[in-house]
């Protein structure tokens, strides 16, 4: 006989489904960028990867905005692309209405504004830009997802960026050296091109022998007063 | 393993061993001592670096030394730093499911051959015989990049102890619960050579 | 003024037969009873004057503001019925801010212009019926004088959203005397303080009153300086002067009305 209160029979048991979603997913990836006084080297790896599948070996995460401007964008992909996709169509939009290019500094503060303008659904993106100068230094402006940025000589950030940093600290700003080769070395903070080049090199071979989200290719960006050039180097793929 | 902070490395060079350890105590982000050790003699050629929860790098150093004395004296002959790698593995696996929160760094030479040796193990004594270099602590990525690009094969004694020292004091910039000025022994088959590092302290 | 008045002069966003919306054309006239404005670009800067007219002698002429800060690069000087001048004036600064919040840099003169006269022809209902911004056209013209990356520019504005840059320009009342003025005193290597001069003295030209410290305004625009008032002291030496010394030999001497 059954109960009022509903069948008794053992069977099946009905557990409410949950259906959870999550926007937010990391597809790893390093990236760099160093400042000289007359150049800005902006490199990430091409590699994208979820948990510890790769997805692709060829993503690129660094994007050329305009002739003097370089962004790169560390984190969640698809945040990353539409991020670059909005900033390309301001610059464009401000190139109409102000007639003139939009300087680095102007895009630095835009994305700051544009970051923190999602300061409660941020873009999961950790944003490296490099550009020029007025006077023709190069600088480098990193930030966090929600638009906290900071103008520095040399950056990093991503999944190998704890390893890279401190490299970067001893080679590019000299800490802890107290005899330097001023001819192959530089100044802290301004290092000469061939040397900058060499170190983002070391820096990311070195970082894909212990980061399993960084490695396939490494793709590196320079600009000059002449214009932005693209190299591109093979990084292990194990 | 982020109650105290500590960043302890060791490296091979050639016909020597360089081992490094901040000298911070702290609680989380208050800092309570600069001159912590984390690094210690077990006999004439081996060192162990203990990173992780100070109050278990205090016990456990001396529960180390207290066994490989008893190994010393019931064997008459030193440990070899290979074979007290394997002590401090099965100590710490005694505990395997209440374990020392701690992960040991050892380097030293082989006190026959003099043959370089350095190894790490986890918390539960794992361990991981390293032919470069071995890192552990709240700083070990930091150290990993730095030892990675700064390590070549072959250094000898005063390479290898700028080559460490680089290593350490920019790796613990990096970290906001390790530092506060580091220590550093290269050990070769004649001499133990410690050096005090000055480092930021803040 | 108009053969007929018909519908079309009352509304604001219809067109007359013949093409033009009335409406507009009456806010321009508007300008013409203004006060005197003048503005005068140099290399070394813009000049911004103004007549302080008042209609007794009891008003304290200098509770009159006629030129006005719009950011630190950026001053204007208004001339038709300055309660309109409020709404473009707070419009302005706020766009000068937004634009230094957005891109940390200084708006440029033209843009800033450009943002004035985005804002005038925001008058009557919109297209799909949305709520108006305004009534009507603004009765208020604007000599916008900056510094930027281009330079000094002097740029006018005018109630129908038309912009226009000057050399030289006048408003108000005084104004058609004043502009042939200009045009005769003026040339392109004028000093700072020559264009000061050639400023006050062609005010002082349209002024029905006596010129003095009080009853005038005077502001420059420089790279080095930015907006700058002139204080009353300089400026009752700079009146002075002015009735004293006849124009210099590098402007073409005209006669000093006392």
């Amino acid at each position: 006989m059954l109960s009022a209160a509903g069948p008794t029979h053992a069977g099946p048991v009905r557990i409410p489904m949950e259906h959870g979603f999550s926007p937010y997913t990391d597809n790893g990836g390093t990236t760099l960028a160093i400042a000289g006084d007359d150049y800005v080297i902006v490199a990430g790896d091409t590699r994208q990867s979820e948990g510890y599948s790769i997805n692709t070996r060829y993503c690129p995460k660094v994007f050329k905005l305009d002739n003097n401007c370089v962004l790169a964008t560390g984190g969640m992909a698809a945040d990353g692309q539409n991020l670059v996709r909005r900033l390309k169509q301001s610059i464009e939009q401000y190139h109409h209405v102000h007639a003139k290019t939009m300087s680095p500094s102007a895009l630095a503060q835009l994305l700051s504004v544009v970051l923190y303008g999602k300061r409660h659904f941020p873009y999961f993106v950790w944003n490296t830009l490099g550009g020029l100068d007025a006077d023709g230094s190069g600088w480098v402006y990193s930030y966090d997802p929600v638009g906290n940025v900071e103008k520095r000589k040399w950056a990093c950030a991503g999944s190998a960026g704890h390893l890279i940093m401190p490299f970067l600290d001893a080679k590019i700003g000299h800490h802890h050296q107290s005899q330097i080769d001023a001819k192959t070395e530089g100044k802290p903070g301004s290092v000469p091109f061939d040397t900058a080049m060499k170190y983002t090199k070391d820096a990311f071979t070195s970082a894909t022998e212990r980061d399993i989200y960084t490695g396939d290719l490494l793709e590196i960006f320079v600009i000059r007063k002449s214009g932005v050039t693209v190299e591109q180097i093979p990084l292990k793929r194990d | 393993m982020e109650y105290n902070g500590s960043a302890v490395m060791a490296m091979k060079g050639d016909g020597c061993v360089a081992i490094a350890a901040d000298r911070r105590f702290g609680v989380q982000a208050l800092t309570l001592g600069t001159e912590f050790q984390k690094i210690f003699q077990m006999n004439k050629y081996t060192f162990v670096g203990l990173a992780g929860l100070a109050s278990d790098v205090i016990t456990l150093s001396d529960q180390l030394r207290y066994k490989v004395k008893m190994y010393e004296l019931r064997e008459e002959r030193p440990i070899s730093p290979e074979t007290f790698a394997h002590l401090a593995s099965s100590s710490l696996y005694e505990k395997r499911f209440g374990p020392w929160f701690v992960e040991p760094i050892i380097a030293g030479l082989d006190p026959k051959t003099g043959e370089p040796f350095i190894a790490s193990t986890d918390l539960i004594g794992c361990i991981n015989f390293a032919k470069d270099f071995v890192v552990s602590g709240t700083a070990n990525s930091q150290m990993y990049g730095m030892c990675e690009s700064l390590w070549e094969p072959n250094l000898g004694p005063e390479d290898l102890f700028e080559t460490i020292s680089q290593a350490m004091l920019n790796a613990i910039d990096r970290d906001c619960i390790a530092g506060w000025g580091a220590v550093v022994h290269v050990i070769t088959k004649d001499k133990i050579v410690t050096k005090h590092l000055k480092g930021r302290m803040d | 003024m108009f053969l007929s008045r018909s519908d079309y002069d009352r509304g604001v966003s219809t067109f007359s037969p013949e093409g033009r919306i009335f409406q507009v054309e009456y806010a321009l006239e508007a300008i013409k009873l203004g006060s005197t404005a003048i503005g005068v670009q140099t290399k070394e800067g813009v000049i911004l004057a103004v007549e302080r007219r008042s209609t007794s002698p009891l008003v304290e002429a200098t509770s009159i503001e006629k030129i006005v800060e719009i950011d630190r690069h950026l001053g204007c000087a208004i001339s038709g019925l300055t309660a309109d001048s409020r709404t473009i004036v707070d419009h302005a600064r706020v766009a000068a801010q937004h634009h230094t919040f957005v891109y940390d840099e200084p708006i440029k003169v033209e843009s800033l212009t450009q943002e004035v006269c985005d804002l005038a022809l925001r008058f009557g209902e919109g297209a799909s019926g949305e709520k108006r911004a305004m009534s009507r056209p603004f009765g208020v013209a604007l000599l916008i004088g900056g510094v930027d990356e281009n330079g000094p520019q002097l740029y006018q504005t005018d109630p129908s959203g038309n912009y226009v840059r000057y050399k030289a320009k006048a408003l108000g009342s005084g104004s058609e005397g004043a502009q042939t003025e200009l045009k005769n005193q003026y040339h392109a290597d004028l000093t700072l303080a020559e264009g000061i001069q050639v400023a006050l003295r062609i005010l002082k030209q349209t002024m029905e009153e006596k010129m003095t410290e009080g009853n005038i305004q005077l502001a420059t625009v420089t790279a080095a300086k930015g907006y700058f008032v002139h204080p009353i002291e300089e400026i009752k030496t700079l009146v002075e002067g002015l009735g004293q010394t006849a124009p210099g030999a590098s402007t073409p001497a005209t006669p000093t009305v006392q």
